[in-house]
């Protein structure tokens, strides 16, 4: 069991409220920083020296926020109505969640037996479906929660099947755990790392720490689409499970530049690095802002092939997670010498 | 018996229709304390008998199903994953849904396969139907096919958790819940003298047609039989037209053709005298739990039907209170001692 990634991905944190994820991430990076701090808008910056100087930093960024929800209004029989964005409606049926991390509640709709043939062939909309706490009145549930808590999706980290692990918020938190790891060891350029927030919702976190460092190379750490599954149509253009690690073409955000990406991807088959491109111009992330953010960088986008991200019960290889930590290493110790 | 322990233990169990063995074997454990024997017949229906106190009495039988809903695995794919048919599953419930698939060398865990909003294409509001959604187990298909056969069994992967209050919400508890409720009332007279022969059957293959209490209905004749079985608790978005129960409502006694009105009449009048809270369930035809199989048995069986009322039927999150619970468990120990008396149900 890998305990570091379970702990990551079973922590609570929506767009906003990161700090549950922060505070482990802090204790856990503690040994190994020179500097350390979380700046106004809750993003954790976290210096390492190396044993070369860069001109310009070199920031390596992966989100701490998952998808979720806040809760929006309590209704008059103790059932609460939720907001947000991310995931498919359609999934959270006959789903339990958690508010404030540790109040469960459920997600259902009235049963099959009493739903019309037209009901039972379109899935109700968000704002028609509500969480059940338990509560029988308004009261009851005012006393338990109130608007503007967030709501998680819960989904147990389990490691099942041949080598793989299904969780909820493995998008980003892979990515968090591959900064982590790589922190653990000597590296040859400082570098820093981002912990960022708000990714969800458009990437204003990390925008706001690439202003502060103004890096001149960014490496950002993703859980990304896999659509290997029964259904998906062909071609997708997005990653495959068990094939390594994704290094992006171009996304909604940003076009990822060749020099940078060809000579990364070259050393990478040199060395027997798994690797695949995600070639899917679909889905952004916070390559986007941080690129053309304070003088600009050079971006690199590494992603772990993940099925089913934004749900509770997300897909990954763990061996996928090993290579990506191994190939942003890589990066890391390369990309110095596009020292700009 | 600590009655949720009881719940806690065998809504875990693991008995989809047709393959409720392993659940029998369970059931039988748990009634053996409350009842003077038990038996198991090949349907994997579960009989706890207990004698009247009087020779000649006569027969009551109570029948509350433990087959669950689930999935019947009809392919394994080149790449690994499983398709499948259902079995009583809503497909809405099914997308992204966490399950356990049975085979033939233990219990492996899937998930129901989902298309990101990233990578969708079509009707977004559409449910996907049942053939077009596979369960990932997170194998090659060189693997998968070591493994899963066609034939498999898969149930929802949903533990029970405690909520809000007296609420607790978890998978099977149609009719499992029902079964923990009435072997709790059976087992809080078990010092008392018993007016009637009691068989309480934990029934068989309700979900596709309650085919085990009919078998049990055969083999018992029983005098009067009780089909003790889940019912519609009000949500939010029912519409005004559905036939609802209240929460936290009480038992719901039954009444209509198939939950016959003079027996209907008389438990209410026993839940009034002993301040059983209850509340009334009119089914107007039939009441698609065991009574309707059972009441068509040998030359007719009289039936009555009593209902816990519960949210989110068929999904993995059924949710109940436990003052319902414990109000039918009082209402089956109080039509039991009634019998024989004025006013009683037989």
């Amino acid at each position: 069991m890998n305990e570091m990634l379970k702990e990551l991905c079973q922590l609570n944190g929506t767009s906003g409220y990161e700090d549950e994820v922060r505070e482990y991430i802090k204790k856990k990076a503690e040994p190994y920083a020179d500097d350390m701090y979380t700046d106004a808008v809750g993003n954790l910056l976290v210096f390492k020296r190396g044993e070369k100087r860069r001109i310009r930093p070199l920031m390596v960024c992966a989100h701490m926020d998952e998808v979720g929800f806040l809760v929006q209004s309590v209704n008059p029989d103790g059932t609460l109505r939720i907001t947000g964005r991310g995931m498919d409606p359609r999934i959270l049926i006959g789903k339990r969640m958690r508010v404030n991390g540790k109040t469960p509640g459920v997600i259902s709709t009235k049963a099959v037996h009493l739903t019309t043939a037209e009901e039972r062939k379109k899935a109700p909309a968000l704002h028609q479906l509500f969480l059940d706490i338990g509560a029988t009145s308004r009261e009851q549930a005012l006393s338990m929660v109130k608007p503007g808590d967030p709501v998680t999706p819960y989904g147990p980290y389990v490691e099942f099947g041949s080598g793989c692990v299904m969780s909820k918020a493995i998008d980003d938190r892979v990515g968090c755990y591959a900064e982590l790891e790589i922190m653990k060891q000597d590296l040859e350029y400082d570098t820093w790392f981002v912990f960022s927030v708000c990714e969800e919702i458009g990437g204003t976190g990390a925008a706001a720490a690439a202003r502060a460092i103004d890096p001149g190379v960014l490496v950002n750490l993703e859980g990304t689409t896999a659509g290997d599954m029964p259904g998906v149509k062909m071609p997708h253009g997005s990653t495959e499970m068990r094939k390594g690690p994704a290094i992006s073409l171009i996304d909604r955000g940003t076009v990822y530049p060749r020099e940078l990406r060809d000579k990364m991807t070259a050393k990478a088959t040199e060395l027997g690095i798994r690797w695949q491109y995600r070639a899917s111009a679909n889905g952004g992330t916070d390559a986007g802002k941080v690129h053309i953010a304070a003088s600009g960088c050079l971006a690199i986008g590494v992603s772990n092939p993940t099925r089913y991200i934004h749900c509770a019960s997300s897909v990954a290889y763990l061996d996928d997670i090993e290579e990506m930590v191994r190939l942003t290493g890589m990066i890391i110790r390369e990309a110095g010498e596009c020292n700009v | 018996m600590d009655l949720l322990e009881n719940i806690k233990r065998i809504t875990s169990a693991y008995g989809v229709s047709g393959d409720e063995y392993g659940v029998s074997a369970i059931a039988a454990e748990m009634m053996a304390p409350a009842v003077d024997r038990v038996e198991i017949d090949r349907f994997g229906n579960v009989y706890g008998y207990r004698s009247a106190a009087a020779e000649n009495a006569k027969t009551v039988m109570i029948s509350t199903h433990i087959d669950q809903i689930g999935l019947l695995v009809t392919k394994v794919t080149d790449e690994g994953f499983l398709k499948f048919t259902d079995i009583g599953v809503d497909p809405r419930m099914l997308p992204a849904a966490r399950m356990r698939v049975v085979t033939e060398s233990g219990e492996y865990l899937g998930v129901v396969i989902s298309t990101p909003p990233h990578i969708q294409t079509g009707d977004k509001s559409a449910v996907p139907a049942p053939k077009d959604m596979a369960i990932d187990v997170g194998m090659t298909g060189e693997e998968a096919k070591k493994i899963f056969r066609v034939g498999d069994y898969a149930y929802f992967d949903s533990e029970m958790e405690e909520l809000a209050g007296d609420v607790i919400s978890g998978k099977a508890y149609d009719d499992r819940l029902c079964f923990c409720s009435v072997l709790d009332g059976i087992a809080s007279i078990k010092d008392k003298p018993l007016p009637v022969n009691l068989v309480f059957v934990g029934s068989t293959k309700e979900e596709v047609g309650s085919h085990g209490a009919l078998a049990a209905a055969h083999k018992i004749l029983p005098d009067l039989a009780i089909a003790v079985d889940v019912c519609h608790a009000r949500t939010p978005d029912n519409s005004p037209s559905d036939m609802v129960s209240e929460f936290g409502g009480g038992a719901a006694i039954g009444i209509g053709p198939e939950s016959l009105p003079v027996l209907a009449r008389r438990a209410m009048e026993i839940a009034r005298a002993k301040d059983i809270p209850y509340q009334v369930d009119p089914i107007p035809a039939g009441s698609g739990t065991d009574a309707s199989a059972i009441q068509r048995a040998a030359d007719g069986i009289a039936t009555l039907v009593l209902s816990l009322p519960i949210k989110y039927m068929h999904s993995p999150v059924e949710t109940v209170r436990m003052c319902d619970v414990k109000a039918l468990s009082r209402l089956i120990a109080a039509l039991l001692l009634g019998c024989g008396e004025q006013g009683g149900l037989i």
